[in-house]
């Protein structure tokens, strides 16, 4: 019997090859989308589930309010982790973590290590990184002690065992000994390091004494709870214990730190104190709303071509009933075509996404898999959800063929009725709804990304090449040497540039009131050409100055930001108005304009500027366009000779910046293939649709032209009704892709408006796309000669 | 072999009330090979629906075999069905991606008869059909007479008690339309009882008797002499 159905069914197929295709590639690319959207969401939600530990291990977060603002911290003072350890008893283990750029010396290999963090020794214990050599006890117990990850340790070590060897570190070349070598850290961990150093390098010879800090942050923390504890009821000592412990100083400094206990699994996908360095769980909603949407219109097209054939199948089915067949047996035949056509849809699945993978991973900006057949779970479920598709979208169709009253059918006077007619027309309107919706959605992502490109920042990022001395002493020295190089037009320095981190600072400001008012404030420490190499404005006072002496030690420039924050109707207004900042005391000189020195995603926040050289360490070279590359390698044979010790390396500013915008680039351009790949379902499916409507209507075409129909008259009766399902779909999509985006845009600080022309635009292009494959089919119709399609009654 | 008493099929729409059958009765014995004729509307497919058991009665009583039918479920009538009755169309009605063989077949299959006994009584009732040479060929490389051969043959393949032919020859030249008569006339000898629906009086002289109806019900029998 089985044998029956098969033949008939792929006999079927093969003399409907069009039919086939449609629905076989629809449905295959509706899938792979799905697939690939699934594993990314499944990766995104695998994030530092690999702990085993992970239930009890808990990120400390604050929330430290200061009379001006809440400064939403991702971690807590040093103080806190140890002290939390002796003083609460479910609390096993702690783990501080801090992250560094290091300089790492082992012979004449020298290397800038990005990733690099200092951890606490209980760092293998509370976390399953997996430590191939070395006590994971012990590795990090010393000061100086170093972990490597197995690809770094080969950069230093190639084929040589690493363990107990000795290399410098840092550009005073303090000796570490290599303690351990970690399997690499996989990629959906949110603590990413190439080099672990023990924490007792900070705390025993960096900053003695810091471990006793409560007013000092800085690095993140993680608590391992004893199993059985309950991190709320944790969490609710926490005011006591900083009372208890800091009380005094918290008063006096004006900062009161609130402590939260953040689940490991929530801090990638659910904190929002890392900004875009973490993902999103949002986005993981919004790409499995468009995998199921997508999934759906592959979905909806398989019924409605499905059922729009039903006029055919229906013979078979009179034939199959009077020759013994009873309905369940027919129903199982069709729901086992369908879930035959959806076995084959999953083989192309299968190649469409083993060939896509690598594009995919490009697109997503990670490695979310290498290879499809690596986790043959994902495949077997993707097979299930193969064969559970067919019988879904098999069950309608198949409900609708066997329902025939077979001598009926078997006369020849089948009609389709106008229920199946409605239930099609209304599935390509939700189909369309979602198309144009998207095609919205994505034209607003892209106006914002634009905007967020071609918006004034305030600043100069044009032709600023960016080198980090990383502190080495020749800094200076290397400035000047650089400075003197014809192609270089001018240089500053500063301990930071816009679009990278900057110091904040415990600050005191005199404000409207005449009172020192304590706030946080974002700090850059610059010389005095910044303002003027990054054309910042002055809108009140004057920038720094050579000519006044004071201007290195007593001197402070506020952005309007701050100025508003401490209550000043106008920049002019703080001018000689006093601050103290981390020792210094002196006058505010000057006002800047706000420029953004963050993403657009976030507003300007109060700034201040102050000149430390020791603190400088970024050099920034304004270069001439002309002959790059002979400048630069002018460059780097200056910091050769100079600073000999470091390898050499450098960014420009622009593309540093808008690297801030890389996750919502990626987020527009994943958007905007799915959008197209939507559509083209869509369209696919409108295609199988209208050549099966003119099909029918091929007798009533032939008559029309015979009482003398135009061609143009033909084409126009044809597509009328399938641009009018279009219309009803754009009517429903805008409003509703209007709210969302509306929504979207909220979380920027600085966004566009949704235009109208975005609609216009979407509809118009919907028409067309929908027009274009209607008129198509109803072309080839009205052309064809009547005398033939009159002949066949 | 049938008994119908008070049988009754209305089809109702929304605003419509459409009387097929109205308090039908009549009896059709082992053996026999009746004819019903009647004009376009008068109920003749309704009554063949219900005598293949394809669909059921509003009300009233009908025996197969001496077996009460009216009430039965769809599982019921289709097991009935398979073993007891053969059905010959007006448009032949093949499968058009099966072969003349695997059309034949078909009701084997349902009756759930292993392949090498099916291959056996195919090929046999091909052979009496005289389209064993036709067997690879599928239903558009035939004319018409032998696609009717061919349907006969899926009828008669499983040994029906009864055949229920629509308008046999309606698609048929007279020649080719005398050879299936002919064919049927052959069957109903051997002992297999013929209720045929007919518009031809032609066709109809090969029956023992002609059932004649009219809006639902039954006017007049002829006994063929």
């Amino acid at each position: 019997m089985i044998k029956n159905y098969l033949k008939v069914a792929f006999r079927k197929l093969w003399s409907h090859k069009a039919f086939t295709f449609i629905n076989i590639i629809g449905l295959a690319i509706g899938m792979t989308a799905c697939f690939l959207i699934y594993l990314y969401v499944t990766f995104e939600l695998s994030y530092d589930t690999f702990h085993t530990k992970a239930d009890r291990i808990y990120r400390i977060v604050a929330d430290i309010k200061t009379p001006t603002e809440v400064i939403n911290a991702s971690g807590p003072s040093w103080a806190v982790p140890p002290n939390t350890k002796d003083e609460f008893p479910e609390v096993e283990s702690f783990v501080r973590i801090s992250g560094d750029n290091l300089l790492i010396r082992k012979g004449d290999k020298k290397f800038q290590e990005e990733n690099t963090i200092y951890a606490d020794s209980a760092f293998f214990h509370v976390f399953d990184f997996n430590l191939l050599r070395g006590n994971p006890q012990t590795a990090l117990k010393e000061q100086l002690s170093i972990v490597f990850s197995e690809t770094a340790a080969k950069k230093y070590f190639g084929k040589t065992d690493p363990i107990g060897q000795t290399l410098l570190v840092t550009g005073d070349g303090l000796p570490a000994k290599v303690t351990g070598v970690m399997k690499d850290i996989p990629e959906n961990s949110h603590i990413k390091a190439d080099v672990v150093l023990s924490m007792a390098t900070i705390t025993q010879k960096f900053a003695p004494g810091i471990d006793s800090q409560y007013g000092n942050y800085g690095a993140s923390a993680y608590l391992l709870l004893k199993p059985g504890s309950n991190a709320k009821a944790l969490e609710a000592k926490f005011p006591g214990f900083l009372e208890r412990r800091n009380g005094t100083e918290m008063k006096k400094i004006q900062m009161y730190p609130t402590l939260f206990l953040e689940p490991l699994k929530d801090v990638y996908l659910r904190s929002t104190r890392d900004g875009s360095k973490t993902g999103n769980i949002y986005n993981v909603y919004i790409f499995s709303i468009i995998a199921v949407f997508i999934l759906l219109i592959a979905c909806i097209n398989f019924i409605n071509l499905t059922t729009a054939r039903a006029a055919e199948r229906a013979k078979e089915v009179g034939i199959r009933k009077v020759a013994g067949a009873d309905k369940f047996q027919l129903i199982w035949q069709f729901i086992g075509e369908s879930v035959m056509l959806c076995f084959i849809a999953f083989l192309l699945t299968i190649l469409f996404s083993a060939l896509l993978l690598p594009l995919f991973n490009q697109l997503a900006g990670k490695t979310i898999s290498t290879g499809i057949f690596h986790n043959m779970y994902h495949v077997f479920q993707l097979f299930l959800a193969s064969i559970g598709i067919g019988l879904l979208a098999g069950i309608y169709p198949a409900l609708v063929l066997t329902s025939f009253k077979p001598i009926i059918v078997l006369k020849g006077r089948f009609a389709t009725g106008t229920k199946g007619i409605l239930l099609r027309k209304g599935l390509v309107v939700a189909q369309f709804t979602i198309s144009i919706a998207l095609i919205i959605a994505t034209i607003v992502v892209y106006n914002q990304m634009k905007y967020m490109r071609n918006q004034d920042l305030g600043f100069s990022k044009d032709q600023m090449m960016i080198i980090d001395t990383n502190g080495d002493p020749a800094k200076k020295a290397f400035q000047q040497a650089v400075a003197s190089i014809p192609s270089v037009k001018s240089t500053a320095t500063s301990s930071s540039v816009p679009g990278g981190g900057n110091p904040a600072a415990y600050s005191e400001i005199e404000n409207i009131k005449g009172e020192l008012q304590i706030a946080n404030l974002d700090l850059y420490f610059v010389d005095f050409d910044y303002i003027n190499q990054f054309k910042i404005k002055m809108v009140a006072g004057r920038a720094f100055s050579k000519d006044f002496m004071t201007d290195t030690t007593q001197a402070m420039v506020l952005n309007e930001a701050a100025v508003k924050m401490f209550g000043y109707s106008s920049p002019e207004q703080a001018i000689g108005k006093r601050f103290k900042q981390w020792g210094r005391e002196g006058k505010i000189i000057g006002v800047m304009k706000d420029f953004h020195f963050r993403s657009l995603q976030q507003p300007i926040k109060p700034l201040s500027m102050r000149i430390v050289p020791e603190g400088s360490n970024l050099v920034s070279v304004n270069v001439s366009a002309a002959n790059l590359p002979a400048t630069i390698s002018a460059i780097e044979n200056k910091w050769k000779t100079l600073i000999p010790n470091r390898p050499f390396s450098y960014y420009f500013l622009d593309e540093f910046f808008d690297k801030q915008y890389r996750g919502e680039e990626r987020f527009g351009r994943l958007f905007l293939n799915f959008a197209i790949l939507a559509i083209i379902i869509s369209c696919l499916g409108l295609l199988g649709l209208a050549s099966y409507s003119t099909v029918q209507r091929t007798k009533e075409i032939g008559i029309r032209k015979v009482l003398g129909a135009s061609v143009s008259g033909i084409v126009n009766l044809l597509s009328k009704e399938f641009l009018k399902l279009v219309i009803i779909s754009f009517a429903i999509a805008a409003p509703l892709a209007w709210y969302f985006m509306y929504k979207w845009l909220q979380d920027f600080a600085y966004h566009t408006s949704v235009n109208v022309w975005v609609f216009v635009f979407a509809g118009f292009s919907a028409v067309a796309i929908a027009l274009f494959t209607v008129s198509f089919q109803a072309l080839k119709a009205a052309i064809a000669n009547p005398v033939n399609s009159l002949r066949t009654e | 072999m049938i008994r119908i008493k008070n049988l009754e099929k209305i089809y109702r729409t929304e605003d419509v009330e459409t009387v097929a059958l109205n308090k039908l009765t009549f009896e059709v014995k082992e053996g026999e090979f009746v004819a019903v004729m009647g004009p376009s509307g008068c109920g003749k497919s309704t009554l063949l629906n219900i005598l293949g058991l394809l669909d059921d009665p509003d009300d009233g009583s009908f025996l197969f075999n001496g077996i009460e039918v009216a009430k039965f479920n769809e599982r019921k009538r289709a097991e009935l069905r398979k073993r007891n009755i053969g059905f010959v169309f007006q448009s032949f009605n093949l499968i058009d991606e099966l072969t003349v063989f695997e059309n034949v077949e078909l009701p084997l299959i349902y009756l759930g008869i292993k392949a090498p006994e099916r291959k056996q009584r195919v090929e046999a009732v091909l052979d009496k059909m005289q389209i064993m040479h036709r067997r690879n060929h599928y239903p558009q490389q035939l004319s018409g007479g032998q696609q009717q051969r061919v349907a006969v043959a899926r009828a008669v393949v499983n040994n029906p008690k009864l055949i229920l032919a629509d308008e046999p020859t309606g698609n048929l030249d007279s020649s080719n339309g005398n050879e299936v008569m002919a064919l049927l006339t052959d069957l109903n000898e051997q002992g297999t009882t013929i209720v045929m629906v007919t518009h031809s009086e032609h066709d109809a002289r090969y029956s023992h008797r002609i059932i004649r109806m009219l809006d639902g019900q039954t006017v007049t029998e002829n006994i063929m002499v």
